[in-house]
């Protein structure tokens, strides 16, 4: 698809992006080119920048999020899903979830919406280098880990084992489901979990921290978790209770934010801003573990 | 090293109106209903300037207006075209050269906080930037501080000794002027170009100011030990009682933020024009006391506004603040004294915590 045959875009793309450079408030436009259903509340939207010369320049790592804007409906905060070295675009994976979430499952390929960052804190991509990794996930949960596991995958020469436990609610709830087999054959450990069984369901049914007895925990084991915030308690508590270090357990947060960059005061927690002292955290760093 | 100057109160106005020429001029005005705000003056002779009392509110709206448009967005939704186009463009304010005069140390200083805020960190707030530039500030020490004034206990008044372009003393009626301080080139360049308005200073009139300022200090009617609240919460103690009472006597209207010189949170929300096809997108300053402050999508909120709701403002200003900028970023301007209705302000908070160091239990009851 050309993006420049869409006149008014482009040309404005290009004068926005002159007279904004500067300006952090001010999104740029990105071009739905595929969306992709995860479930019945969750799609992932392939996008593309508008303007040609900031797509070239844009990169992420993975950890980081993008504030996205609706018309009318402002902005939110979400997780990069894509692999970081992909060349064309990222995605974002988007649960129905508030007023903004909703008006973007309305939309369809071609459709232009906001965005404005990277932003945030990413996962401490040298320190995983060569370690055993344990990803643990509830729903979409596994999306903000989803470029991680993909660059590690890409690298198997400074990788260690990779293990993934992904609980969700029902087997219809897993996202990515398109990416297991491949995941699998590329020598990821993957375990799923179901909180209700359907009827085709041989796995394990139960939460996913269930799946954590037993699991050999060494020296080079580092634990990677997101998922709602009750689990993500409860994991890192137990990741704790089986002798792992603190600083080794690393997860990510959600909290509303309204700059994403360290001005707005909305994502305060204790002394850090979520948005720029994170949203990626070690579990050392975590002020309330009640509360995460 | 500091020039120093004095002005005869005479000529304060007359060198207003040269620098009005220069400037836009802001200033402490008294209105017909009697109260004193910091406001923009087009013309010096309508209005009463009023350097006796302390303004009602402070610099903030200045350089960080109560609600601004960020930008416009426009809306494509033409049923020719089926897919949704959606542009943006900025809004910036013009840059205006301001002097700001009879400004309070505590006000001053609450601006270098705003500068660190929105200046200091990686991303720029171009928006701060437009207003901040260029803005010249001649400040007031105060000779008598105000009913609920602390700035001594948060140490950035009642005199400045940095930040100013120009610092006026009083140097009280027997003389009748100003004891000036240049304090930065700005300031330094005003003494130089408009000599004629200035005397030098002599010993005796350097011996007043440095009387004034240490007598001041000796006036301060509220006893706040700032430093020791800040090392109460340092240690990691939690008021829970203070902060639960505080909480539910806290009525969510937002003064003690709104009027809080060092309170920056805002909000960013869209307002559909009336077209539908497009709207802007606006700043407001938001408090973290509302209840929406901290609410996701889901309704799922991290803070127990029963427990917490007031907890987030003192601990920012006490304790966070603190670890991460070395000082509290409360300068003891008093206004959320007064302003708070339910008893809710921090001079109340620091009291609870500090008296008797047992974190105030049963002590602040009798509001």
């Amino acid at each position: 698809m050309d993006y420049d045959s869409y006149p008014s875009c482009s040309l404005d793309a290009r004068r926005q992006a002159q007279a904004g450079r500067d300006n952090i408030y001010l999104p740029d436009q990105a071009v739905i080119r595929k969306i992709i259903r995860e479930n019945s509340l969750v799609n992932t939207y392939e996008l593309t920048l508008v303007d040609e010369l900031a797509n070239h320049r844009f990169s992420f790592e993975p950890g980081q999020f993008m504030m996205i804007s609706m018309p009318h409906l402002g902005e939110a905060p979400i997780s990069f899903s894509s692999s970081p070295d992909s060349k064309d675009g990222f995605s974002l994976t988007i649960r129905n979830s508030g007023r903004l979430t909703a008006a973007v499952q309305k939309l369809r390929p071609g459709d232009i919406i906001g965005v404005r960052g990277p932003y945030g804190r990413s996962f401490p991509t040298d320190r995983l280098k060569g370690k055993n990794l344990l990803f643990i996930a509830g729903g979409i949960g596994l999306a903000p880990l989803r470029p991680l596991i993909e660059q590690r995958l890409a690298q198997p020469d400074e990788t260690g084992s990779l293990t993934l436990f992904y609980g969700s609610r029902t087997p219809e709830d897993f996202c990515f489901n398109r990416d297991f087999s491949r995941w699998r054959q590329d020598g990821l450990d993957l375990r799923l979990t179901v909180d209700q069984a359907a009827e085709e369901w041989n796995g394990p049914v139960g939460l996913v921290t269930g799946l954590l007895d037993g699991f050999p925990i060494n020296d080079g084991t580092m634990a990677l978790v997101c998922g709602p915030g009750i689990m993500i308690r409860f994991v890192l508590e137990q990741l704790q209770a089986m002798g792992m270090e603190a600083e080794n357990i690393i997860t990510t947060l959600e909290r509303h934010m309204k700059c994403g960059v360290g001005i707005c005061g909305h994502c305060h927690m204790e002394e850090k801003l979520v948005c720029i002292d994170g949203p990626v955290f070690t579990a050392a760093e975590i002020p309330d573990p009640e509360n995460p | 090293m500091i020039e120093t100057q004095t002005l005869h109160k005479d000529y304060l106005l007359p060198l207003l109106r040269k620098l009005g020429k220069q400037y836009r001029l802001v200033g402490p005005v008294r209105n017909r209903f009697g109260d004193t705000l910091y406001i923009e003056i087009p013309d010096l002779d309508r209005v009463d300037i009023d350097l006796k009392q302390q303004p009602q509110n402070s610099l903030k709206s200045f350089f960080f207006p109560q609600t601004e448009a960020l930008s416009s967005y426009i809306v494509d939704t033409e049923p020719a075209s089926p897919t949704q186009l959606y542009s943006f463009h900025p809004l910036l304010p013009e840059n205006r050269p301001t002097l700001y005069f009879g400004v309070r140390s505590c006000d001053l200083f609450a601006v270098l906080y705003m500068d660190m805020i929105f200046l200091g960190g990686k991303h720029r707030d171009i928006y701060y930037e437009q207003r901040r530039r260029g803005a010249v500030f001649v400040t007031l020490g105060c000779n008598e501080p105000f009913a609920n004034c602390f700035c001594n206990a948060t140490k950035n008044g009642p005199f400045l000794e940095f930040g100013f372009d120009l610092q006026l003393t009083d140097l009280g009626p027997a003389k009748n002027s100003y004891f000036v301080e240049a304090g930065k080139a700005n300031g330094l360049n005003i003494l130089k170009k408009w000599t004629r308005f200035f005397t030098d200073a002599t010993k005796e009139d350097r011996q007043f100011q440095y009387q004034a300022a240490l007598e001041a200090r000796g006036l301060f009617r509220q006893l706040v030990h700032v430093d020791l609240a800040c090392q109460e919460l340092e240690k990691g103690n939690e008021p829970e009682e203070v902060l639960a009472d505080f909480s539910q006597r806290c009525q969510d209207c937002g003064g003690c933020t709104f009027i809080c010189p060092t309170c920056t949170c805002f909000s960013i929300t869209d307002h559909q024009a009336k077209d539908q096809g497009s709207g802007e997108r606006i700043r407001s300053w938001d408090g973290c006391t509302f209840a929406g402050f901290t609410r996701m999508a889901g309704d799922h909120n991290p803070i127990d506004l029963r427990r917490h709701r007031i907890r987030k403002r003192f601990f920012h200003k006490l304790k966070h603040d603190v670890q991460k900028h070395g000082r509290p970023s409360c300068v003891g301007c008093g206004r959320c004294v007064d302003m708070c209705f339910g008893g809710v302000d921090i001079i109340r908070f620091i009291n609870a915590i500090t008296e008797a160091g047992d974190l105030g239990r049963d002590k602040h009851r009798g509001l």
